[in-house]
């Protein structure tokens, strides 16, 4: 097979990965116990994933803030040291170049990841706006960095127990630290794509890689692939460039607030100074907000919106598949899979796993803005229309370490 | 290894004569290459299939995939159980599996497709390319 390997792909070879070509990388799309086993791990004991395919732009100097704050959509001023924020690459338009996670490591020092589909367009986009600020240095770390994550409700004891120095950062999303693991620095923060209350990804030298997963292993996280990594992110609505985000199936920008995840991502206070694309997404804003009132004459500033979907009948809604309201086409699928969960008991409001598992199917569509949550729809699936809801969310995460199901009738 | 009283089509479906039906199922090889199974779609008892033409869909995570059928007919039966128990696709591929029965138009179209022996050179052919 083609395409680049990360430092870390002997590993899953090892171990009996199945690999694919993902964005020009060897992947493990899955390893022999499968999607379902992996999916299922994450959500309930620690999912250990090879993410070093993304790219990782270290991005620093006086300048760095006044230059970041032009081109992300967050604030970077507003980041403190040991925090970082989703954020969004907008093209003036108010569409998106890609979404990107913002790290601040040290003072005037950020780390900026970003999708590996998108890392060479990404460089040179922000290459090209640095040129206007004075101060800015730009390294491209993707190589010498690898990247790990670590998600599920026990990850921290996972993590915890190999930490030799230092502490693991507070609990408290998006917080990062430097921890000491088999004798190397680390930058471990609490971020992830996966849903997971509990989560971590690391930033650990490329060297060392290899030494801190079989450590991760050692302490009972599991090898998960990029097969899960989809089925999990899905299952709790975020957002995937090339999917939710960049361009539609016509070919047309999709802007950046149609995804309900881009709110985090998108700082508009009185403070803000100009950024790109900030007219368009200014618009945007307003959109919504009239949305609230119930009143729709923005509608061509954000036609339609990314909603989640649980699809009710029988079936498997597929990217592309239309979605149908009354006979009416209003949207189209833009991504969908059968997702397992375990089956639970609610104690009031804590879940209670059981030891059975079942699936559900679970979509993201890109639908008309007026379409309200709640509402009952219908999906194209190889011709037959078959019943779905707009849902809020598909997963619960919001309660405690564990996440469960939430089940649409 | 395949069972070697069944036949293979190229699309991995496997077939197997006696009592006058045909018994469709889908290869452990296909099973290995789909993943896991989350969902199936078959045609109702009395739906006429035609030999080389979809008769059903099986879906993994990733993607969904068209059954063909590997004999024209009517369907006389199906795995009503299948659909709650898709671990047997893994477990008893050419078993507790199978997908559908059927009333063979012409046994005769049976002898186009691959032996045990041919089916294992074919799919070590594919695994190559």
């Amino acid at each position: 097979m083609d395409g680049r390997k990360t430092v870390l792909c002997d590993k899953h070879v090892a171990a009996g990965a199945k690999l694919v070509d993902f964005a020009g990388w060897q992947m493990p799309i899955q390893y022999p116990r499968g999607i379902v086993h992996e999916h299922l791990l994450t959500r309930r004991q620690c999912g250990l994933f090879d993410v070093s395919h993304m790219g990782r732009f270290i991005i620093r100097g006086g300048g760095c803030e006044a230059f970041l704050r032009y081109v992300l959509t967050n604030d970077a001023a507003g980041l403190a040291i040991g925090n970082s924020h989703y954020t969004i690459l907008a093209d003036e338009s108010g569409g998106a170049v890609d979404d990107a996670y913002l790290y601040h490591v040290a003072p005037h020092e950020y780390l900026l990841v970003v999708n590996a589909s998108n890392k060479e367009k990404d460089w040179a986009h922000i290459e090209e706006q640095a040129n206007a600020f004075a101060d800015v240095l730009m390294e491209d770390r993707s190589n010498d960095l690898a990247m790990i994550a670590v998600q599920g409700p026990q990850s921290e004891a996972v993590l915890g127990a190999i930490v030799e120095q230092g502490a693991l950062p507070e609990p408290k999303r998006n917080m990062l630290g430097r921890i000491i693991v088999c004798g190397t620095e680390v930058i471990a923060a609490r971020t992830g794509y996966t849903g997971e209350p509990m989560c971590f990804e690391l930033f650990v030298d490329a060297a060392a890689a290899g030494t801190i997963w079989d450590a991760l292993a050692r302490q009972g996280a599991e090898p998960v692939g990029l097969g899960a990594r989809d089925t999990l992110r899905l299952e709790a609505s975020l957002p995937l460039y090339g999917h939710e985000f960049g361009k539609d199936r016509d070919g047309a920008d999709i802007p950046v607030l149609a995804c309900p995840a881009a709110k985090l991502a998108v700082n508009m206070t009185a403070r803000r100074r100009a950024f790109i694309g900030q007219a368009a997404i200014a618009r945007q804003v307003q959109a919504l907000e009239s949305y609230k009132q119930g009143d729709f004459h923005r509608l061509s500033d954000l036609p339609r919106r990314v909603r989640s979907l649980a699809v009710l009948g029988p079936g498997i809604a597929r990217p592309g598949d239309a979605v149908l309201a009354d006979g009416d086409v209003v949207g189209c699928v833009t991504s969908g899979t059968m997702a397992p969960y375990w089956k639970y008991r609610l104690e009031g409001e804590r879940a209670c796993l059981t030891d059975e598992h079942a699936l559900r199917a679970v979509a993201l569509a890109l639908i008309d803005s007026r379409i309200a949550v709640g509402t009952r729809l219908a999906v194209q699936i190889r011709g037959r229309a078959v019943d779905a809801k707009v849902v809020e969310r598909n997963l619960e995460n919001r309660r405690g370490p564990v996440s469960y199901a939430i089940l649409h009738t | 290894m395949n069972p070697e009283n069944l036949r293979f089509a190229e699309t991995h479906e496997w077939a197997c004569l006696g009592g006058g039906t045909v018994v469709v199922g889908l290869s452990a090889y296909a099973v290995e290459q789909l993943g896991d199974i989350v969902y199936i779609e078959l045609p109702a008892a009395g739906a006429v299939v035609a030999k080389g033409k979809p008769f059903g869909v099986i879906e993994s995570v990733k993607a969904a995939s068209d059954l063909y059928a590997p004999v024209t007919g009517s369907v006389v039966e199906v795995n009503s159980d299948i659909a709650a128990s898709l671990d047997a696709f893994k477990t008893d591929p050419y078993g507790a599996a199978w997908l559908i029965k059927v009333s063979p138009a012409k046994t005769a179209e049976l002898d186009s497709l691959m032996n045990a022996k041919g089916y294992d050179a074919f799919c070590k052919a594919q695994g190559e390319h």
